[in-house]
């Protein structure tokens, strides 16, 4: 029996937005190399954007001493992406549906909701200050 | 991210190169609450020229919503030319697809004000 191939890819980044685009830079990388078809790429992109901004800006409040990490994991299967901010958690079901008519014209409230929109899986661990996304190839 | 603004009668357009992203969403915004305050309750008919956009995130769309939010309750309107297809997505799948008057040419969307 072979052994399952896995990639670990990890990314340590202090919790300023200004460094988002570095985060855009890997994954773009990553996603070209995974060969997902460009759709599937923009929508990987979008959501783990967006899961750094939660983690960046919500969870760690832009504090620059607390880290965001980011794990990207590959395999012939599916790309696995866990998200680890220092911030206090929060749960996902006190978090607003921005598709309810009253939400749909906010400007804020959109990017949990984009992040499952966007990739097959999303799971909370340790009151979402765990975010781990799978997209399966 | 970059935001050149033109005028075409009483419209204004905005050409708006690079990605509406995190951070590089706050410069638009204020471009865009400084025309609506600079107005003082007239209406702002605004075109937002998308073409160059590669990538828009939640924070790029909070932006455009509020936009819209503020400009129509001055009874101006604003619309989008010429979308990709990421941003397209987007709009779709946030539901905003019925909210957002969408063109293909410069031409359709000057032409779109032309009875407001």
């Amino acid at each position: 029996m072979g052994e399952k191939k896995q990639l670990k890819i990890f990314l340590s980044l202090p919790s300023t937005m200004q460094l988002i685009y570095l985060l855009d830079t890997v994954i773009s990388d990553i996603l070209k190399e995974m060969k997902f078809d460009e759709e599937v790429q923009e929508h990987v992109n979008l959501a783990v954007i967006e899961a750094g901004t939660n983690a960046i800006k919500h969870g760690n409040k832009e504090d620059t001493d607390k880290n965001a990490t980011f794990e990207f994991l590959i395999d012939d299967e599916k790309l696995t992406i866990v998200i680890t901010d220092e911030g206090p958690g929060f749960e996902r079901q006190e978090v607003a549906n921005p598709l309810d008519p009253e939400n749909l014209l906010k400007s804020s409230g959109r990017g949990l909701f984009l992040m499952e929109a966007c990739m097959d899986e999303v799971v909370y661990e340790a009151e979402g200050t765990i975010i781990k996304m799978v997209k399966y190839r | 991210m970059q935001v050149n603004l033109r005028h075409n009668d009483n419209v204004i357009i905005l050409d708006i190169e690079g990605n509406l992203v995190g951070p590089n969403t706050i410069a638009l915004k204020n471009i865009i609450d400084n025309l609506i305050r600079k107005a003082d309750g007239a209406p702002v008919f605004l075109i937002l020229n998308l073409e160059r956009v590669q990538m828009m995130d939640s924070s790029g769309l909070g932006v455009i919503v509020a936009a819209y939010a503020s400009i129509r309750r001055d009874m101006g309107r604003i619309v989008l030319l010429n979308i990709g297809g990421n941003i397209r997505s987007l709009i779709i799948m946030a539901k905003l697809v019925t909210i957002f008057d969408r063109y293909d040419t410069e031409a359709e969307a000057l032409a779109s004000f032309q009875n407001t």
